[in-house]
């Protein structure tokens, strides 16, 4: 085993660890997450973090290009935010969403292994660095977006429906949820809107063409339609609807990717 | 010298019986500094709250019940021969594990409320201060409490006793809170002036929601929105203008029909709330048609779901327990240990006393022998003695504060009283 895929194993199961705390909490009924799970959510940043590094010192490039690589960024990302949700003390328990999504990006990345994918492509270099991280900062953005919105419905029917028990006790305030859920939309949506600008615009720069067909760009409009819906939906229908609409838009963008991932002709990268 | 505890609680004695200990105590007709004057007591702490009144001793000798009861306050209209039913004596480490409880909120009506800390330290603060000109406190009970209140510290601190709402004003707050977030800053309506709503107010108040206070008997909203924190009184005409602004209502009037309907929410905000409005309603009957819970963004709770709220809390807290005794008996076991240690320290004191008055005699006749020493060799001499002495005498030392520790003290003294020729209790020369 080389050192990349130690540095992500560690990673992986520092997260599963720090899960098994939340869960815990939950279990107990207490109303926050054990500082032991930062500490090893802490840990599993780090160790991924310097696993990157080390990918990039190894091949002279970051993991943007391969779904292992991809899927190593991504989860790097929500990573990062999970650990600055984590740093906050009231909105831990989105832990309890995150972690798993995390686990299973890294547990991919490490399962196809993780190194280039080999394949080449003309856009290459800063810019496509700069349109991919983007583009990934927005997905991250999604991910966390999706976990307060899935809290903030548990929490709602806890209220709802009287049942003041270890969901209720856990689960941090609707307000609270409702501001971080809405926060991270209000930036992941200007990250993804500036990669798919770059995007096109390089493609129109040095293609002459607009790529409507490509599996990618489909996901990406996808996406940022995704992110309008769910944050308008705020104005029209309140919070509950908000946080209903960030749930169903980060399934959608799932499936999207599946269908359009077994739909893809043979010899197209994506991802 | 046994530590000792009389005392009354909610647990042995009725509430009239209880408050009139309380009361005496509060009028100043009792005086721990006279109890603490009779013979035969060194050390007295008087702790009286209104739900127990306790009192903790160091005494000569060990007392029996009916002479403990003789030391309590004596509230008039309360047969003295009935007290010894309603009290309980706790002698020694006995004693030391229920002031810890105590302390710790386990003995309390209510379990987890953190007002007993509080108290307990008033009633040693109490104690210290008249200690000035009474000498009613000493090192024993001046510890016992210390402990007890790092211990209760401890408690609170490193469980999840205290967590939660064990009242029905702090279970709507708790509510809010989870709704909400942080209160500060937000609005509630409070419908009515009676207890509950002045309780509700405190509440709410204590948290920074501003709060207007509607009721048709303008003096008493006024009274009660000047005791608020940004409490303003408003008249029922102005409720329904008020509404819109509402992040939360409670209602606690003595009105025999619902005063807040669904047709009422619906006709002042027809796109219901924007954000979410919780609806607290205290009343019996009910203020709120439960109609109004079943509205978008409407949150609705009455007394039996925040009942609901307390018992959560309440089981919660008792999960909690066995964590608070282990914390108890660790706090319990280290006091305890340094309370049987005291009784060897006057067999270490002489011990020491005795060997460096020793030391001193021989190293002074071995230093007469050698006059040709220089100053600076005298005094390596002399701190050579002083080095073997204090390492001799270091284990010896330690060994004798286990043995007391382990109970084993009477046994050990005696010992130790013979092996080094040291006095006995009573003065005289023990023979080798």
């Amino acid at each position: 085993m080389n050192a990349i895929a130690f540095l992500h194993g560690l990673s992986l199961a520092s997260y599963l660890a720090a899960g098994g705390l939340v869960a815990g909490s939950l279990a107990a009924g207490r109303s926050t997450v054990l500082r032991g799970a930062v500490g090893l959510i802490t840990l599993a940043v780090v160790a991924h973090g310097i696993g990157i590094a080390l990918y990039v010192m190894d091949f002279g490039e970051l993991p943007l290009v391969g779904l292992a690589a991809s899927c190593s960024s991504l989860a790097f990302l929500i990573g990062a935010s999970l650990l600055a949700a984590a740093l906050l003390r009231e909105i831990r328990p989105l832990a309890l969403v995150l972690i798993p999504i995390i686990a299973l990006l890294l547990a991919t990345a490490i399962t196809l292994g993780i190194a280039p994918s080999g394949a080449s492509s003309p856009f290459r270099g800063v810019w496509f660095a700069a349109h991919v991280v983007l583009a990934f900062v927005g997905y991250a953005c999604l991910a966390v977006a999706f976990a307060a919105g899935l809290l903030y419905l548990l929490q709602f029917r806890a209220l709802k429906v009287k049942k003041f028990g270890r969901t209720f006790r856990f689960l941090p305030p609707l307000e609270t949820l409702d501001k971080v859920r809405q926060r991270v939309l209000l930036t992941g949506l200007p990250a993804l809107t500036f990669a798919l600008a770059l995007g096109w615009a390089w493609t129109v720069r040095f293609q002459n063409s607009l790529a409507a067909q490509n599996p990618q760009v489909i996901w990406g409009v996808v996406t940022w339609l995704v992110f309008v819906a769910a944050l308008f939906s705020r104005r029209r229908g309140g919070e509950r609807f908000a946080a209903a609409a960030s749930v169903a838009g980060f399934i959608v963008v799932v499936l999207a990717y599946v269908a359009l991932r077994v739909s893809m002709a043979n010899g197209q990268v994506f991802l | 010298m046994p530590l000792t505890l009389i005392g009354l609680s909610h647990h042995t004695a009725p509430l009239e019986v209880r408050e009139r200990f309380a009361a005496e105590v509060q009028a100043g007709r009792y005086s721990v500094a006279a109890v603490r004057e009779l013979s035969g007591l060194r050390e007295v702490v008087l702790l009286s709250t209104c739900n127990r009144t306790e009192q903790y001793l160091v005494t000569d000798h060990v007392l029996e019940h009916n002479a403990l009861v003789a030391l309590l306050p004596q509230p008039p209209g309360i047969d003295p021969a009935q007290l010894t039913s309603f009290t309980y004596v706790r002698y020694e480490r006995a004693a030391v594990e229920h002031l810890f409880r105590v302390v710790s909120s386990l003995d309390s009506m209510m379990l987890g409320e953190s007002q007993i800390q509080g108290q307990v330290r008033s009633a040693y603060l109490s104690a210290l201060e008249l200690q000035r000109e009474h000498k009613v406190i000493g090192p024993i009970l001046s510890r016992l409490f210390e402990s007890a209140l790092a211990v209760g510290g401890r408690v609170r601190a490193e469980t999840h006793l205290g967590d939660g709402a064990a009242s029905i004003p702090s279970a709507a707050v708790e509510l809010a809170g989870k709704i909400f977030g942080p209160l500060r800053g937000r609005h509630a309506i409070v419908l009515g002036t009676g207890e509950m709503s002045e309780l509700a107010v405190e509440c709410l108040s204590a948290q920074g929601v501003r709060t207007s206070i509607v009721s048709r008997t303008a003096g008493r909203a006024r009274e009660l929105a000047s005791r608020a924190l940004n409490g303003a009184a408003v008249s029922v005409d102005e409720l329904a203008a008020l509404l819109p602004s509402a992040d939360i209502i409670v209602t606690a009037t003595a009105a025999p029909h619902a005063v807040i309907t669904q047709s009422m929410i619906e006709r002042i905000l027809p796109k219901g709330p924007a954000q979410p409005l919780l609806i607290v309603d205290l009343a019996l009957p009910r203020d709120v048609e439960p109609e109004v819970g079943q509205l978008r963004n409407v949150f609705l709770y009455n007394l039996d779901d925040l009942h609901q709220v307390i018992e959560g809390t309440l089981e919660k807290r008792r999960a909690e327990l066995p964590f608070a005794e282990a914390i108890i008996r660790d706090g319990a076991g280290e006091y305890w240990n340094w309370y049987r240690a005291l009784e060897v320290v006057p067999v270490i004191r002489e011990l020491r006393e005795r060997a460096e008055q020793m030391r001193a005699q021989e190293t002074a006749r071995a230093l007469r022998a050698l006059p040709h020493l220089r100053e600076e060799d005298r005094a390596a001499v002399d701190a050579l003695t002083r080095q073997l002495l204090a390492k001799l005498l270091h284990q010896p030392t330690i060994r004798l504060r286990e043995a007391a520790a382990t109970g084993r003290n009477a046994e050990i003294v005696e010992v130790a009283r013979f092996l080094f020729e040291l006095e006995s209790p009573n003065g005289d020369e023990t023979n080798a």
